[in-house]
């Protein structure tokens, strides 16, 4: 007995739930389909580009060449998550006030992606701000723009972690 | 407190961060179908037959359309803004691979993609024609039976019919001495070809397009383009309706730098609904975007005769544009851009053969630029080999030549604003030219090099606006200029809100909607910030006008006697114009305002204009390189970018759009390139068909605005969108010789052709 | 993708080994991270009927560890990332870290596995050509039992590997020498995010003050990764100390390298180019390999 779909069942977003999938589905297929999330898009179709970004399990992946069948148990966050009280995460302010986007197609993966990096390492430097992001595209070229917002986002972060003390 | 030339997060920043920004392919309508297209694997071939059999049997499909279907209920199913060459789907023949031929409509995307691999399509291969110069000479078999130009245009009438040739279309330009006799005379002649490649805008966001017929005679498209008001009106002329039957939405775009221009899905879409009854859906990938549309590759030949001074004497320029196998606004960019063909330079002679050649290739059109940085990479790099070759420093010898502040132009028209001297100065300093620099003897060598490149911006064209009030006093634009990422949302609020005194945060812009949004030509070339800009302003000073003749009446003065500031007329607020006007909290007032700038069309055997372009746009470039002479590969340094910038309304916006133009243009000059063998493309797709990242960026991005207010542009703005593209390629080809010698005539600069000419120079060759 | 698979997610080695038989009109394959099959799937070139899910494996076969001394493990659902930042890899193979470090993306390297890396056989692929230097073996599960493998032996051709329907890659071992250095260069001739055009991988280790062992690979530039033992010859024995024999070694070795070698042209460059970065890279390694003090060259 042969089923092409599959149930499962995650944690999407710090809310549990569960979906029906077909097995070729893919995880960025799951969250526009299934939950109305847009925020993560489909560009390059490759997993080369990042527009797709979102994280699972704490770490980012390309969700548009992730089997969605091998979520079961997961922890899956999209940029959906950042500003859900109302609030902007601290690296989307950064990114609107160093106006780090133009398009803004690439933008939600942008921000998913550094801010992954700004929890691994607090103070990047510019060559290591271009080294984690040379797998994400930006077509509209506002990467100095992206790398300045990475920098003021670090910052805030800091100065609020020192102010937590 | 002017809102004037304050930089400003743009209006829609939070939805672009936190993902909610609207985009075509987050749109669904009931019942909605996907279409999924099947795409031809010649490059050139008649159409033997159509097997739609096992893809209509596929669980899930609904149908599958053919070029015949559609001329079933669209009597002449040929679009295109300048020619009406291109079939909705291939009728007869095959003129490129990737050619839609017939399309597969399923109740869900991923079934329609996976029926299309089953129809089957059998060819009758044709020979095909690839490279421009050879397709316009005599015996290259033919893409097109006859020449098939839009009734709208009167300088394209006499090609209707003309039969036998790829060359859709040639302009000449002639200013100055028409006989400059090459042949004999002083001074030395310089004669070079320079060749551009095929490249692919690559917006993130792959066109979508959505069609329903919302009723007998209502048709409503939901597209990704640049053009919304021309996708009406030739959707319209297709269906043989009015133009008030149709309506296009857009939301934002996630990118368009001209991908996005006229018609692209919008036609297979309506078409498909039309005989489908139901709405669908076109969604093409990232790869399909290749076979969609591209910018033309270029042969450039350029001939010189100089001065023992260095002074420009005489100058002929021969183009050929490769524009693939349709049309699109290629005939356009053949014309604007052959125009400035011979560069921003004072020269007695002037003549330029600009041909629009038909090949079998992805059908090239507007790209950022539009055909600009092609001819200043030709015209630049050969400024540089003159220079070399008499001596000349390259920045004296442009000093030498430039058209200054009212020299007439070779098209006839006289430069005005136009900061051509300016831009080159601060480009001199900025690269710190009087000083040495070390060029290195090792592995490693370093160069500078500069160029600068001029645009007139498209003309004539019309963009038009309503700028209203809301019973409560809040000012609502209606505008068709497309937000793409370069913030005309946000500057179109600074107009209006200066104007009015309201704060541009509180000021709504809707989204393009032809029922609702006047006509635009396009958000194309530049243009928007000048002319919807002007539309804008026209519009919120007609609003101006009417609130101080209500205001008048509500206190009772003469209009004449009415003061306006801080958003108060004569000392009332909005609301409380509109509440006493209307006896309650109640109705609307429109202000209008339509701009279109004076132009005169240029005479079709000589290009001559006395007012050629509303306004002029400069933009020199400069690159610092480092050359790894033992691998060829180049790396960008610095990129120094000068743009004569009117006045700009969002500076910081304005700078992102120089700098994100350099960003693109260095792609196109170093890495990017469609690659064909045996007329397949190879490379389609972000795997193969490389786009510069974070890494390959320059270290130093430095960019400068010179401001002089422009006197017809609104607040003295002009158009700096494409500035940033004009002169990369050429200052880094221009670096590239000055680091080691090695002159490359053909873009991309690979490292292989560094390597190859670095080789050459020791007398040695790649084996 | 096209038309959906059936999935399985089997609990043990042997459930999996049982689950990947096929019968003629059935195409099944297992399911790692998947970054691979999505695009074989995305393109055509596969269309797999069912998909047997390695995720229950991901406690046994994601470990790495030394199991005795001299002898690296690395289990075949280790990911590319957790290769990278491994300590234990850093210390007993620190090229390896470096390599895996720089395949495709962070994303694909967060999901992405070794064993799958291996078994996709892209003649791109980074990682194969540093394990050949490395002189590692491949252990491989079937219904028969354990076998073990060379790297080249089992990759043996563009996206052709050895492995039976039925086989699978449990883990890689890779046998550590204490005294061993070696330097992994990678070229790509368009952006820097572009699949190598060139890889050379040098390893060397040190026996009385001379060269022992001298491993030179490539990748990249032929379909499946390459030993050059011919420049590999040249450099045994060589005295460490003796600075102008070592040059001359060197440039010996080059030379072979670009005989031995016959590229394909293709997008990256023509043979003839891509015969001269083997050359330049080739030299590259080996000077920094033999140059203690100078630091890593740029790309």
């Amino acid at each position: 007995m042969t089923s092409s779909c599959t149930t499962i069942s995650f944690t999407l977003n710090g809310r549990a739930v569960e979906a029906l999938v077909r097995n070729d589905e893919t995880l960025l297929e799951l969250l526009r389909r299934e939950f109305g999330l847009y925020g993560a898009r489909e560009s390059c179709g490759q997993g080369v580009c990042g527009t797709c970004t979102v994280e699972v399990g704490g770490m980012p992946v390309s969700s548009c060449i992730y089997w969605a069948v091998q979520l079961d148990g997961a922890e899956v966050t999209t940029i959906e998550a950042l500003s859900r009280d109302g609030a902007l995460d601290p690296v989307q302010q950064a990114f609107i006030d160093a106006g780090g986007f133009q398009c803004g197609f690439c933008t939600p993966g942008m921000i998913m992606m550094c801010r992954v990096l700004l929890r691994d390492n607090p103070e990047p430097s510019d060559d290591e701000i271009r080294r984690w992001l040379s797998g994400s595209i930006c077509r509209c070229g506002a990467y100095p723009e992206i790398i300045n917002a990475v920098h003021a986002a670090a910052a805030t972060l800091r100065d609020k972690s020192d102010a937590g003390r | 407190m002017t809102e004037i030339g304050r930089s400003r997060p743009v209006l829609e920043a939070r939805s672009k961060v936190d993902g909610t920004a609207d985009y075509v392919i987050n749109h669904f309508r009931h019942r909605m179908l996907h279409a999924a297209i099947v795409r031809s694997t010649e490059p050139h071939a008649d159409l033997a037959g159509i097997d739609p059999d096992a893809a209509r049997a596929s669980p899930g499909v609904h149908s599958v359309l053919t070029g015949q279907d559609v001329a079933q209920v669209i009597k002449d199913p040929y679009y295109g803004p300048a020619f009406h060459d291109q079939p909705i789907l291939a009728l007869d023949k095959v003129r490129y691979v990737g050619e839609p031929v017939a399309l597969v409509l399923a109740e869900e995307r991923h079934v329609a993609a996976a029926a299309a691999a089953l129809v089957d399509v059998s060819y009758r291969g044709l020979k095909p024609v690839f490279d421009e110069v050879a397709a316009s000479g005599e015996d290259a078999p033919l893409v097109h039976e006859s020449l098939r130009p839009g009734a709208a245009f009167a300088d394209l009438r006499h090609l209707a019919g003309v039969r036998g040739t790829n060359v859709a279309l040639h302009t000449r330009l002639k200013h100055g001495d028409p006989d400059p006799a090459w042949d004999g005379g002083g001074g030395q002649v310089f004669e070079h070809e320079y060749r551009t490649q095929q490249v692919a805008h690559v917006p993130l966001e792959p066109h979508s397009a959505i069609a329903e017929f919302v009723g007998p005679d209502r048709l409503e498209v939901e597209s990704s383009t640049q053009s919304p008001s021309f996708v009406r009106l030739e959707l319209a002329r297709l269906l043989g309706w009015r133009e008030n039957q149709v309506r296009v939405i857009v939301p934002y775009l996630g990118g368009g730098f001209g991908a996005k221009l006229y018609m692209k899905l919008e036609a297979i879409a309506t078409a498909a609904a039309l005989i489908a009854g139901r709405p669908v859906s076109v969604a093409i990938t990232m790869d399909e975007q290749f076979f969609t549309i591209s910018r033309h590759a270029t042969t450039t030949r350029i001939r010189s005769r100089v001065d023992e001074t260095g002074k420009f004497l005489a100058r002929a320029v021969e183009v050929y544009w490769n524009g693939g196998a349709y049309a699109d606004i290629g005939p356009r960019v053949t014309q604007k851009s052959g125009f400035i063909a011979a560069g921003p330079y004072r020269i007695g002679a002037v003549a330029v053969d600009s041909h629009a050649v038909y090949t079998n290739r992805t059908p090239a059109g507007a790209m950022r630029g539009f055909g600009i940085p092609q001819m200043v990479f030709a015209h630049e790099s050969h400024a540089d080999e003159i220079a070399v070759a008499t001596g000349l420093d390259p920045i004296e010898l442009r000093r030498r030549n430039l058209l200054a502040e009212g020299d007439l132009h070779a098209t006839g028209t006289r430069l005005e604003s136009a900061a051509t001297m300016e831009v080159l100065e601060l480009l001199a300093a900025k690269m710190r030219w009087a000083e040495e620099i070390d060029r290195g003897s090792g592995t490693v060598r370093h160069g500078r090099g500069v160029a600068i490149g001029l645009k007139a911006v498209v003309t004539p064209t019309t963009s038009a606006a309503t700028v209203s009030l809301a019973g409560d006093g809040s000012v609502t634009v209606r505008q068709g200029t497309v937000d793409m990422g370069q913030g005309s949302s946000t500057v179109m609020a600074v107009i209006a809100g200066q104007a009015l005194g309201v704060p541009p945060e509180q000021i709504a812009i809707l989204p393009p909607d032809t029922d609702a949004t006047p006509y635009d030509m396009g958000t194309l070339g530049s243009r928007s910030t000048f002319h919807m800009g002007n539309a804008v302003l026209a519009a919120a000073l007609d609003l101006k006008r009417q609130l101080m003749v209500l205001a008048a009446e509500v206190a009772g003065c003469s209009p004449a006697d009415v003061s306006c500031s801080d958003g108060r007329v004569a000392g009332l607020t909005f609301e409380e114009i509109m509440t006493a006007t209307h006896g309650a909290r109640a109705g609307t007032v429109v202000g209008y305002g339509s701009y279109t700038p004076r132009s005169v069309a240029p005479d079709p055997k000589t290009g001559q204009s006395p007012a050629i372009t509303p306004f002029w746009m400069v933009g020199g470039s400069g690159a610092e390189i480092s050359v790894d002479v033992q691998t060829g590969r180049i790396t960008v340094d610095r990129i120094v970018c000068v743009a004569d910038a009117g006045v700009a309304l969002n500076p910081d916006a304005a700078r992102r759009q120089i700098s994100g133009g350099v960003v693109m243009q260095l792609g196109m000059t170093l890495s990017e390139e469609m690659r064909y063998e045996d007329g397949q493309l190879i490379n389609p797709g972000l795997g193969l068909y490389k786009v510069p990242t974070a890494l390959d960026m320059p270290r130093d991005i430095d960019v400068c605005l010179i401001q002089h207010p422009h006197p017809a542009g609104p607040h003295g703005a002009k158009g700096i969108g494409e500035t940033g593209t004009f002169a990369v390629s050429p200052a880094v080809a221009n670096a590239l010789a000055d680091a080691t010698g090695v002159r490359i005539r053909s873009l991309p600069l690979t490292a292989e052709k560094v390597l190859r000419g670095v080789y050459l120079r020791n007398g040695r060759s790649l084996r | 993708m096209s038309i959906s698979p059936s999935v399985v997610f089997p609990a043990s080695e042997t459930d999996v080994i049982f689950e990947l038989r096929c019968e003629e009109d059935e195409t099944v394959r297992p399911l790692a991270g998947g970054t691979g099959l999505a695009l074989l799937a995305r393109y055509g070139f596969l269309q797999p009927t069912r998909l047997v899910s390695l995720r229950n494996m991901r406690e046994k076969l994601g470990q790495i560890s030394i199991p005795q001394p001299g002898a690296l493990r690395i289990g075949a659902m280790v990911t590319l990332t957790e290769l990278a930042r491994s300590p234990l890899v850093r210390a007993a193979a620190d090229v390896l870290a470096g390599a895996a470090g720089l395949v495709a993306n962070v994303r694909v390297r967060n999901v992405a596995c070794l064993g799958g890396h291996l078994a996709h056989a892209d003649p791109h692929m980074d990682l194969p050509p540093v394990l050949l230097a490395l002189d590692a073996r491949v252990e491989i599960s079937g219904p028969c039992g354990v076998r073990w493998s060379s790297i080249d032996d089992l990759i043996s051709g563009y996206y052709e590997t050895t492995l039976g329907q039925q086989e699978l890659i449990t883990a890689v071992e890779v046998p550590v020498a204490p005294g061993r250095r070696a330097v992994y260069r990678r070229y790509a001739s368009a952006t820097a995010d572009d699949w190598p055009s060139v890889t050379v991988t040098a390893a060397i280790e040190a026996r009385d003050g001379r060269v022992a062992e001298p491993r030179i690979t490539v990748g990249a530039v032929t379909t499946s990764p390459l030993r050059l033992r011919a420049a590999e010859a040249l450099l045994d024995g060589v005295a460490l100390a003796d600075g102008n024999r070592l040059e001359a070694a060197c440039k010996e070795a080059v030379d072979a390298a670009g005989e031995t070698v016959r590229p394909g042209s293709d997008i990256h460059g023509s043979a003839a180019y891509k015969r001269e970065m083997l050359r330049v890279h080739t030299a590259r390694a080996l000077a920094s390999l033999f140059t203690r003090a100078r630091s890593e060259d740029r790309r």
